[in-house]
Order: C-alpha cells, then structure tokens, then sequence
C-alpha cells in the first residue's frame, strides 16, 4: 500500500469541546467535511495545519510524523496549503506577491495558478482593492502554490460569484491535485468535489461514504437533512418500524431490530380528506410551514410523525395549503428505506 | 444633536485657554529678525544640538522600543500587566524625578553608572550621551504605546497564514509584521520624537545644562527668557512649529477619531 498523504487519529481538546477522528486520505484523493456549526470542522483543519496541537494520538503527512501529542511540527514544516474561510489575504502586497509568498512556490508553478485561477490581469493589483471573488482566487491560488500533500479548504466557495465559483472548482479538480481536505456546508458542492463524504457531528465522525451512499443511506438526521430527505430513527419487527414516540411505520421488507428509516419528501402525498386505497402509512398533521423550492412547494408538517413532503405549486393551490392547514399525509411503504442503525 | 448652550460655552472657554498662550507667542513674535536670531551662535548651537539629541534618542527607540512592542503585545509573559504600567511610568512621572532617578541609576556613583565608570571609563551625566538618555527615557514610551496598541488591535492570523505557507517566523516578521506596523512605526517615532525634542526636566536634572553639550532648545529657550527674550520668542516658535508639524497629521492615529 502506498504512504497515505494523511493519517490522523487522534484527539484533540478546546474549551471542554472534544475532537477524536480516525482520518486517512490517499493521494490525491478529495474528502468534504460536513456538519453542522460548531461540529470541529475548522478546528480539524488547524490541526493539519499545525495551528491546533494534538492531545493523544498521532498526526502523519506524506508518512512523516508532524504531531504525536507530545511534540508538534510547526505550522512552516507541513507540507500543507490553507485556505481559511476569512481568506487572510496580505492586503498590503499585490496580486502576484501573494500568489508567490510561499517559500516552496516556484515562478512556473506561481505564473501557472495566476492563469488558471484567471488573475493575470490582476497581478500588480494590492490585493486589498480586489473583490471578494478576486481575494478568494488568490487565497486558493497561494495555497496551490505552496505545492501542498495536504490542501485544506474552509468554505472555499460561500457567498462568491458564479465565475470565481467555476473557476475555483475547476483548479481544485485539476490533474495533479493534492489530497485535498474540503470543509463545506454546501452539499452539491460536497457531491460534485469529493471523492468520500465525512460527515463530522460534535466532535466525532458520524458516517463516511461516496456522495451516492450517504444519499441513499443516511446514518444521522444530519445526514438526511442533506439531501432534505425525512429521517426518524425507529424499532422495527417484520414489516411494522416504531419510532420513539410510538408512532408505526410499515415498512415493505421485514427486518429487525433499531433502524433508520428514510422517506423521500416527494413521497409524501397530501390529501385534504383520509385517502382510501394502497398506501399503507396515514398520518394526520398539521402544515407548519410553505417553502419554494426551485418548482416544488416543501411543506413542513407536525404530527405523529414529523415530516416534510414537497408537492407542486399547483397542488398547493387545490388544497389550499396554508400554515394551519390540518392534511393527511400517506406514503406507500415501498417508498420507505428502513437500514440497520 | 444640539449641544446645550453651557456647555459649549464652557468648551469655548477651554478653548480660548489652550490658544491664548499661542497667540500671545505669536503676536509677540520676532518675525523680521527670526533669521537672524536662529542663526546667532548660541541659538544654532542649541538647535544643531536638541536635533542630535532628538534623533539619536528616536533611534534608539526604535531599535528597542519596537522588541519590546512586541513583546507587550504578542508574548504571554508573567506580570505582563505590571511591566506594561512600567514601560509607561515615565509618561506621566514628573520628569525631574525621572532625571533624579536616572542619576542615582547611571550617575557617576549610581546604582549602574559606578561600573560603567570603573570598567569602561562611561560617565553619563552632564554629557551630550547623558542628554540622550534622559531623552530616550521620558519618550520611549509614546512610541511603545503607539505600536503597542498597532499590535494589539490586530490579531495574529496573517502571521499563522504565512507560517501554513512555509514561512520561518523571521520571514513571517519581516514580510508581514513590520510592513503592516509601519504606519504605527511613523506614527509613534514622530510622537516619541517631539516629546524627546522639548525634554526638559530629565535632561536639565540629569545631564545639566552645559552650553554646546547638553543645552539643548528647551534649556536655551528658559535661559533665553531672562537675558534674551527675543532669541526665546524665536525658539519657542521653532518648537511650535515642530509640535504642530507632528500633531496636526498624526492626532487621529494617536487618539483615535471615529
């Protein structure tokens, strides 16, 4: 097996919070990081930074040791590139100074980020009197130029314009990239970048898989809220799953024991009187709230179970949807995916 | 919002007060000989030597004053409050008693000034270095506090962004730190310059007041007042127009406006 570009287990302690993660990336290989506020993700990337020291456990970088908890590498002996979500861009020097201040940055390596990150026209420019965009290519293009194992990236792309997005995405998916380390919040982004999910809930890691397993199994409600997919946990025996507030779920395929069950939002159909027929999960409820989203309606509800159900403007209209509203809510039970807990 | 009419009235009379002295410089001014009253002997001897003196004591500052910025600033050390109330101490202890301390410390028989006259010959008292001294002493600390506060306000993220980029910390002071503090570098050597330009109290009790050697301007300008009046009229509109030089541009740095 190849040296890992990382190798982390360790934990790491701050003001009471605890972080422990067991992480290890291949070269070149992309992993997001998400979470909600305050799960560790920024501290997690100090701490390959050399910004945070380890407590117990051991911090490898392209194989050498930079941290056992002991002693730590600092920050200017990782082989490492940061780019932090306040961008801490030198605002006293140019475009160009910035791009090629790491010691490591070679002129080729350097002239080559200012064109792909599309700042060649920016280079004599203080970066101080760049847009937001701009100061964020140029974070990214310093970063890439210090010639990292290990890029770490805190929300590289929130609240930028499309172009510098694009152009942003585009180097970072670029041939030759280093093992990169992404903290999002955005999970397209997540999806369209990373070759692995870690999913970082207080302190800990939660779940780990492709974009497409944590799609199609979410192990946390975190993790279903991703994707805006319904999530309870529950008891299941046979067909018939429990939740902890007593509320039966029947299920298509019997199983057993504590699962997690999944049910789509466009699986759930709304209905002003109790519908009659196939499908096999009835609640009553009450609409809390209306949301657009792109050409659907996401309508909340509170009931037995709490869900929410994404319907059509147009059937928002012929049931007169408003918060308030009293519905029942049926999902067919081969919409429902019960996986083991 | 309108101000009640007392209290502008009071403020206008503070007003009044600051200026007046000013004004009564000014209009008793020597205008048509000012030429000429600097350019006399004793005048230019003490002008020539309050700007050796001045600039020498800046240098000083600088060298040391900027470490120990930083170290204030910037290092987590025991009894950092206590030593920031020192480093300030000269600011607001009467200068005669910064003078009187500095001989018992550097004088010839002082606590300091007994080895450095045994070992190296070095008497400080009464001598052009002695002025220094007591210069350097009462104006360290604006220049101290100036970049001090620069230092502060700032947090240190810039300096850890550099680091993640492999720059050694004497790369990241250089490239980073000290480009960044300039403005507060001008700022607090101009204001430390000033104060260390019209020194009078430390210098006349530590390093006298021996014409050519330690006059400088200030000593000159009191003497002046009782055998000269006009040379004194010209030296206190030379250091007038010094401490306006430096005050008009650099308030707002020093005391922050809105």
């Amino acid at each position: 097996m190849t040296t890992p570009a990382l190798a982390l287990a360790g934990a790491t302690r701050r003001n009471g919070f605890i972080l422990e993660v067991d992480l290890t990336m291949a070269v070149g290989e992309t992993i997001a990081i998400l979470g909600p506020n305050g799960a560790g993700k920024t501290t997690l990337l100090r701490l390959v930074a050399g910004l945070e020291r380890l407590e117990s456990g051991s911090l490898r970088l392209a194989g050498r040791t930079v941290d056992d908890g002991a002693s730590a590498a600092a920050p200017h002996r990782r082989p490492i590139g940061w780019v932090p979500q306040d961008r801490l861009v030198f605002d006293h020097l140019t475009v160009a100074a910035n791009v090629g201040f790491s010691p490591r940055a070679t002129p080729e390596r350097t002239a080559a980020l200012t064109d792909a990150l599309d700042l060649t026209g920016l280079v004599n420019r203080p970066v101080g009197e760049c847009s937001g965009g701009q100061a964020q290519r140029v974070a990214v293009a310093r970063a890439l130029a210090a010639d990292p194992t290990v890029l770490l990236l805190d929300e590289p792309s929130a609240a930028l314009d499309v172009e510098s997005r694009h152009l942003i995405h585009r180097a970072l998916a670029a041939d030759g990239k280093p093992a990169t380390l992404l903290v999002t919040h955005d999970p397209v982004e997540a999806a369209t970048l990373a070759d692995r999910i870690v999913i970082l809930e207080d302190g800990r890691v939660t779940q780990e898989g492709t974009p497409a397993e944590i799609r199609v199994r979410p192990d946390t409600r975190y993790a279903a809220s991703l994707t805006g997919l319904n999530f309870v946990d529950a008891y299941a025996r046979g067909t018939m799953a429990t939740t902890d507030a007593g509320t039966g779920v029947v299920l298509a395929e019997p199983t057993a024991g504590p699962v997690h069950v999944v049910i789509p939002p466009s699986a759930v159909a709304l209905h002003t009187t109790r519908p009659e027929g196939s499908p096999r999960n009835v609640w009553q409820a009450t609409v809390t709230e209306l949301r657009p989203a792109f050409d659907r309606v996401r309508v909340a509800l509170d009931g037995p179970l709490p869900l929410v159900a994404e319907v059509t403007p147009d059937a928002v209209d012929r049931l007169g949807l408003r918060p308030g509203s009293s519905v029942w809510a049926a999902v067919k039970a081969t919409e429902v995916t019960a996986h083991a807990a | 919002m309108t101000a009640p009419r007392t209290v502008v009235a009071a403020a206008g009379l503070a007003i009044a007060f600051l200026a007046l002295p000013v004004v009564g410089l000014l209009q008793r001014a020597p205008w048509a000989g000012l030429g000429s009253l600097l350019g006399r002997p004793a005048v230019a001897d003490a002008l020539m030597l309050s700007l050796l003196v001045s600039v020498v004591a800046a240098g000083v500052i600088l060298v040391l004053g900027t470490p120990l910025a930083w170290v204030l600033a910037r290092v987590d050390i025991p009894g950092r409050r206590l030593l920031r109330a020192l480093v300030v101490l000269p600011m607001v202890l009467p200068p005669v008693v910064g003078g009187t301390a500095l001989l018992f410390a550097l004088g010839r028989r002082g606590l300091v000034g007994q080895w450095l006259d045994a070992w190296f010959g070095l008497t400080l008292p009464f001598t052009t270095a002695g002025a220094v001294v007591a210069a350097t002493f009462v104006a360290m600390p604006f220049y101290v506090v100036a970049v001090e506060g620069a230092l502060r306000s700032g947090d240190d993220h810039l300096e850890q962004m550099a680091g993640t980029l492999g720059a050694r910390p004497l790369t990241v002071l250089r490239r980073i730190t000290l480009p960044r503090l300039l403005p507060a570098i001008g700022a607090g050597l101009a204001l430390a310059w000033a104060r260390a330009l019209g020194e009078f109290g430390a210098t006349i009790t530590f390093a006298g007041n021996l014409p050519g050697r330690t006059q400088t301007l200030p000593l000159a300008t009191f003497l002046a007042l009782e055998t000269d009046p006009e040379a004194a009229l010209a030296l206190s509109l030379v250091m007038l127009a010094v401490s306006l030089a430096v005050l008009v541009p650099l308030r707002d740095r020093w005391l922050p406006s809105r």
